[in-house]
């Protein structure tokens, strides 16, 4: 009896210090999911939010790039090299077109070229309404090469991959 | 588990003479009233029993392997989808639930004009479009008609009115040509064009 009782509790500590370890210790891939929720926490806006939020969430999105992020698109007025203060303007100006915004990402398929080089393909949706408006639903395939500078991954190139081609 | 048995024993094996004697005491109202009361409790107890079923070895076996079943069958092979977005009006309505039907192109091609399902990264977000114009053929609109190969197509699912026009463009090898039913929006604001056919993840079961 006393025997099962320690075996119980070895092993409820065994469970216990595994859920730490992983929570304490998550995994590369993990590391890299992070990054995409923070981007899209930072990235959407709700209608609640004050001006003191927005300027936090634009200050804070320049730290998941890289110095220069470069950006491929279909438009080629988007497409180009932007530094972290290009995209935090970029978003800080977005934010004042919307009422409402809300990016979420699908389908993550993460692959790592290199030990601090990783490639991810995903589905990215942007929903909400304009300031005049207008209904946004716009879904992408995007692929992102996150470089691992600092101990910190950080987005270095994004590109739209194009599903249709008219 | 114990108690429907038990009575079910109780009604389907007579008492020995003596003991119906005994028991009825001579009255068969009594005996009446008794096997209804019995018939009644067994009903209440099967309908208990499958409601709150026994936990037993058995029953989570079979619990088991029911959702197993329902996660290879709802997961992979029909998946249920809810539509968002109206390019698909009015054959398929934004709101709509439908499932995605992943073997149907398992042994043929997607083919004029079939709705397809098309993937992004995956299959969790998913485009749903009409197939207009296989690979090699030349594709355009011309006032809103679709011209297929310099011949007209006729299409009855689009309803509303198109006045697209687009130049003529070749569909490459293994690339379908894909469009939704509603054009009445400016072409610039719909989504189509040719995705590879390794896109097409199925079509929607109705």
């Amino acid at each position: 009896m006393v025997k099962k009782r320690y075996l119980l509790i070895g092993m409820l500590m065994v469970i216990l210090g595994s859920v730490i370890a992983i929570a304490a210790f998550p995994s590369e891939e993990k590391r890299v999911k992070r990054r995409f929720g923070l981007l899209s926490e930072w990235v959407s806006r709700s209608p609640e939010e004050n001006a003191f939020t927005l300027l936090q969430k634009m200050r804070d999105i320049g730290s998941l790039f890289d110095e220069h992020c470069e950006l491929k698109t279909d438009y080629p007025a988007l497409s180009g090299s932007y530094t972290r203060e290009e995209i935090s303007a970029y978003v800080g100006s977005a934010h004042s077109h919307v009422s409402r915004l809300s990016l979420k990402f699908y389908d993550l398929q993460i692959a790592f070229l290199e030990k601090d080089v990783a490639k991810v393909t995903l589905t990215a949706r942007l929903t909400g309404r304009s300031t005049a408006g207008e209904q946004i639903d716009e879904t992408r395939e995007i692929e992102c090469l996150l470089k691992k500078i600092q101990k910190k991954w950080l987005f270095s190139q994004i590109e739209v991959i194009e599903v249709l081609k008219k | 588990m114990t108690a429907p048995r038990r009575m079910k024993i109780r009604l389907s094996t007579p008492l020995p003479q003596k003991e119906r004697v005994g028991v009825g005491a001579g009255s068969s109202t009594h005996e009446t009233d008794e096997i209804q009361g019995s018939n009644r409790m067994t009903v209440n107890s099967k309908i208990r029993h499958f409601f709150f079923p026994s936990i037993t070895p058995k029953f989570l076996a079979r619990a088991s392997l029911v959702a197993l079943l329902a996660y290879l069958f709802f997961g992979h092979l029909c998946i249920p989808f809810s539509i968002q977005g109206i390019s698909m009006e009015p054959t398929y309505h934004n709101g709509g639930v439908n499932f995605c039907w992943k073997l149907r192109y398992l042994f043929s091609e997607p083919k004029r004009p079939d709705v397809v399902a098309v993937r992004f990264a995956g299959s969790k977000v998913m485009l749903l479009k009409r197939v207009v114009a296989l690979e090699g053929e030349r594709v355009e609109f011309r006032d809103g008609k679709l011209f297929v190969n310099g011949n007209e197509i006729e299409e009855p699912y689009v309803r509303y009115p198109c006045d697209w026009n687009l130049p003529p463009r070749q569909v490459e090898k293994d690339a379908i040509y894909v469009v939704g039913d509603n054009r009445s929006m400016p072409i610039e604001n719909h989504h189509f064009g040719q995705a590879s056919k390794s896109r097409v993840v199925g079509a929607p079961l109705w």
